[in-house]
């Protein structure tokens, strides 16, 4: 995605304290995994997101973008979520994004952009949470077949 | 003024079951569509007189207002039609000696004109108005703790537990006339409202209502879905619901990408296919063997007509399920990661092309399209992301078990005497071998689980994390050795140091790496399946390795800096006396200011004391 223009990263920035209120209300709503959370695990989670968010819309920066959603993959790995209900969480936290947007962001025009420039970000972080997935399995995919191999080598003797 | 009839009929519908406890159903409703007329009564009293009362009141209504409504203002119609169910509700229980004491509760809406309605209710039937994706409660029950909570006499903590809680204060039967609560509400797009009786919200979440409200599903599905939830829930009331959707002014965006949106992406569906061979679909090794038309029919068409399905509707179930059968047929044969995503790709962009064709010839269409074909490739990308994590979920069950068996060839033999003899090294003192810990050997059961929560950990480590990956083989030997000292810790870290000298980049990175495999191994423990004893002590060993590993390593490092502490110390001396040489320069600076200042002018220009613009 290439940089966007300041106007929406500004928009966007506007409306943020409004997404994270949004989500925090209705968080048992839109994902079991963030009903989970309590309200302080719940805010700090989902402001990184909101934070990087932000982020990606002002540098449009691909490479980071991943190099976030690996980090919080691993992160949220190491509290036991699933790559898929994590994917689905970032998912509910896009759609909501866009969500407010569409109702509170400025001009009708700015609200249509900053709309469509959200449902975009999240497409691309779907493809990329995918992607990390895809690398971890065909990580895990070698071990498998390393040790396969040595088993077999072990029966045979 | 007459209430006029109503204006465009709300989308609406309602639902009503005798629940799981209940024989008989005295829950009443009124679902008139072309009067705009919305009710839903609950009865109460025993030998079946609940029904009757909300069956008589029910009729009363409907018959008062089809009568008087051409001749009454909106209010005092609404009003009078439950005065005369009251009144009407009354008398029959007076005239029967078992019927004494029946009553109905009533929740009413009535359709003023597109945008306004009125809600007017009676007892602990509710009305709740769905906007903005949030459930609000527009009416306030009509019950004794309620009416002393308004009063001040209860606080909502104690009304929650009071044992009179549903015990009403108004209601249509009691007495010949009762007291009326009315609402107008002005609707807005995409509003909707639920009506309901108890054995609703009496065993279903506010939450759960509220998703299923807005899940955009039709009025009857979600009016159904309803009355399901309150039965999963206990189902111990009978239980209603009528569901309005306000009727909108215009066309929405959802209606137009609904009717034109979709019908403008199915006359470019020719045009899709032939961007989708133009991106080289037909080579993508996904349809190898294939013709290309027959490539293109089978993936491009395919999703093509999903996409128009699910813009129909609104929906993504035909994406989801597109993408699920193309993914899940193409791993099932083996395949790979490579060419899923590049068939991906290849479909993402000419929807794209095709998207912004729309948007020059009609710009709010292409853009409300645009956003619509986004969520589609998201939602493709969901059912692709379900299916990934499965599979690595079962690859991680089998490395499980392979590794587990490859861990009984290991020949112990081979082990060679490197770290006793670096042990026997003067080295500082708390990490001499001899040292001894509390921890004890671990069995047999407890070293199982501690080899496949490592296993599980190293799984989960990125591929390029080789020092994290060192310090899982570290903690391993450490948490299963049994010879309860420190020397195997000391081993390891001097393994690990070797690996991450001090350099340029420090030796923060071992010490992250420590910090990274604490988190791994904590999830990981939880993902084995041992019983819960075994479970707290192979953590507990683990967590003894990490302290032990943690402990050796930031001994090593003390070691390795201690030459540089006196250098270090003279340079804090030198630092610390030129601290003192300003602190002298500053006190005399500011006694010369102190002086000159004194014997300023005061006759002159430059002004007061102390000011330095001079």
């Amino acid at each position: 995605m290439a940089s966007t223009s300041p106007p929406l990263a500004a928009g966007y920035e506007a409306i943020r304290p409004k997404i994270l209120q949004r989500l925090l209300e209705l968080r048992t709503t839109l994902d079991p995994s963030l009903g989970r959370l309590d309200d302080a695990t719940a805010r700090a989670q989902i402001g990184a997101v909101l934070d990087h968010i932000g982020n990606f819309i002002a540098t449009g920066d691909l490479g980071l973008h991943r190099a976030f959603l690996h980090t919080f993959l691993a992160m949220r790995a190491a509290e036991a979520q699933s790559p898929a209900s994590v994917l689905a969480m970032l998912v509910a936290i896009g759609d909501t994004a866009a969500q407010v947007a569409q109702e509170e962001a400025g001009s009708s025009e700015a609200r249509s952009e900053l709309t469509l420039l959200l449902t975009r970000v999240t497409a691309s972080t779907a493809r990329a949470v995918n992607d990390l997935i895809a690398d971890e399995l065909a990580r895990r995919m070698g071990q498998w077949n390393e040790l396969a191999k040595k088993e077999r080598e072990g029966k045979k003797r | 003024m007459k209430t006029p009839v109503p204006a465009p009929p709300v989308r609406v519908a309602g639902a009503t079951n005798v629940g799981k406890v209940r024989t008989t159903n005295e829950d009443s409703m009124i679902v008139d569509a072309q009067r705009g007329l919305f009710v839903v009564l609950d009865g109460m009293g025993g030998a079946n007189a609940g029904d009757i009362a909300s069956q008589m009141a029910r009729d009363v209504i409907a018959e008062f207002i089809m009568h008087r409504r051409s001749t009454m203002p909106p209010r005092a119609l609404l009003d009078g039609a439950i005065q005369a169910a009251t009144q009407a509700v009354f008398s029959a229980s007076q005239a029967h000696r078992e019927r004494h004491g029946m009553g109905t509760t009533c929740v009413a809406c009535m359709i003023l004109d597109a945008t306004h309605m009125l809600i007017a209710h009676v007892g602990d039937s509710r009305a709740y108005l769905l906007r903005g994706g949030r459930l609000q409660t527009l009416t306030r029950d009509h019950t004794i703790v309620e009416e002393l909570v308004d009063r001040g006499l209860l606080s909502p903590d104690e009304a929650d537990r009071h044992p009179y809680k549903n015990v009403l204060s108004r209601n249509l039967g009691a007495r010949p006339e009762t007291r009326v609560d009315m609402v107008e509400l002005e609707l807005k797009p995409g509003d909707r409202l639920l009506l309901c009786s108890d054995g609703l919200y009496g065993y279903a979440s506010a939450e759960a209502m509220q998703y299923l409200l807005g899940s955009g599903d039709a009025p009857d599905h979600v009016a159904r879905d309803l009355i399901e939830l309150a039965l999963r829930g206990g189902g111990g009331d009978n239980v209603t619901a009528i569901v309005l959707e306000a009727s909108q002014p215009a066309p929405s965006g959802t209606q137009l990408v609904r009717t034109n949106g979709a019908i403008a992406w199915w006359q470019r569906r020719q045009r899709f296919l032939h961007v989708a061979k133009e991106r080289g679909l037909p080579k993508n090794p996904m349809v190898r063997g294939l013709e290309p038309n027959e490539a293109l029919e089978l993936v491009a068409l395919n999703l093509c007509q999903a996409i128009f399905h699910d813009l129909e509707k609104s929906t993504g179930v035909n994406v989801w399920t597109f993408a699920q059968t193309l993914a899940g047929g193409w791993f099932e044969r083996g395949g790979d990661w490579a060419a899923l995503r590049g068939m991906m790709d290849i479909l993402g962009e000419a929807t794209r092309i095709v998207v912004d064709e729309i948007r020059t010839l009609d710009a709010q269409l292409g853009f409300l399209l645009d956003i619509a074909v986004s969520r589609a490739l998201v939602v493709a990308e969901l059912a692709l992301g379900g299916l990934l994590a499965e599979r690595l979920r079962q690859v991680d069950g089998e490395l499980i078990q392979l590794h587990t068996a490859a861990q009984e060839t290991i020949d112990v033999e081979s082990l060679d005497d490197t770290g006793d003899r670096f042990i026997e090294r003067p080295t500082i003192r708390f990490l001499r071998a001899e040292r001894v810990v509390t921890a004890a050997g671990v069995s047999d059961e407890v070293g199982g689980a501690i080899e496949k929560t490592l296993t599980i950990a190293r799984a989960r480590t990125s591929p390029r994390a080789e020092l994290v990956k060192r310090v899982l083989s570290s903690l391993e030997a450490i948490a299963t050795d049994g010879s309860s000292n420190f020397s195997t810790a000391v081993i390891a870290a001097r393994d690990l140091y070797g690996v991450r000298t001090v350099d340029d980049a420090g030796v923060m990175p071992l010490f992250d790496a420590l910090d990274q495999a604490r988190i791994l191994t904590a999830a990981a423990v939880h993902q084995i399946q041992v019983a819960e004893p075994i479970r707290a002590k192979a953590l507990r060993a683990i967590s003894n390795a990490h302290q032990r590993l943690v402990s050796a390593t930031t001994g090593l490092v003390l070691e390795a800096a201690a030459p540089y502490t006196d250098r270090l110390r003279e340079a804090q001396q030198v630092t610390s006396d030129m601290r003192d040489k300003v602190a002298a320069a500053e006190k005399r600076r500011a006694e010369l200011e102190r002086r000159f200042a004194t014997n300023v002018d005061a006759s002159q220009p430059w002004g007061s004391r102390g000011n330095t613009e001079w």
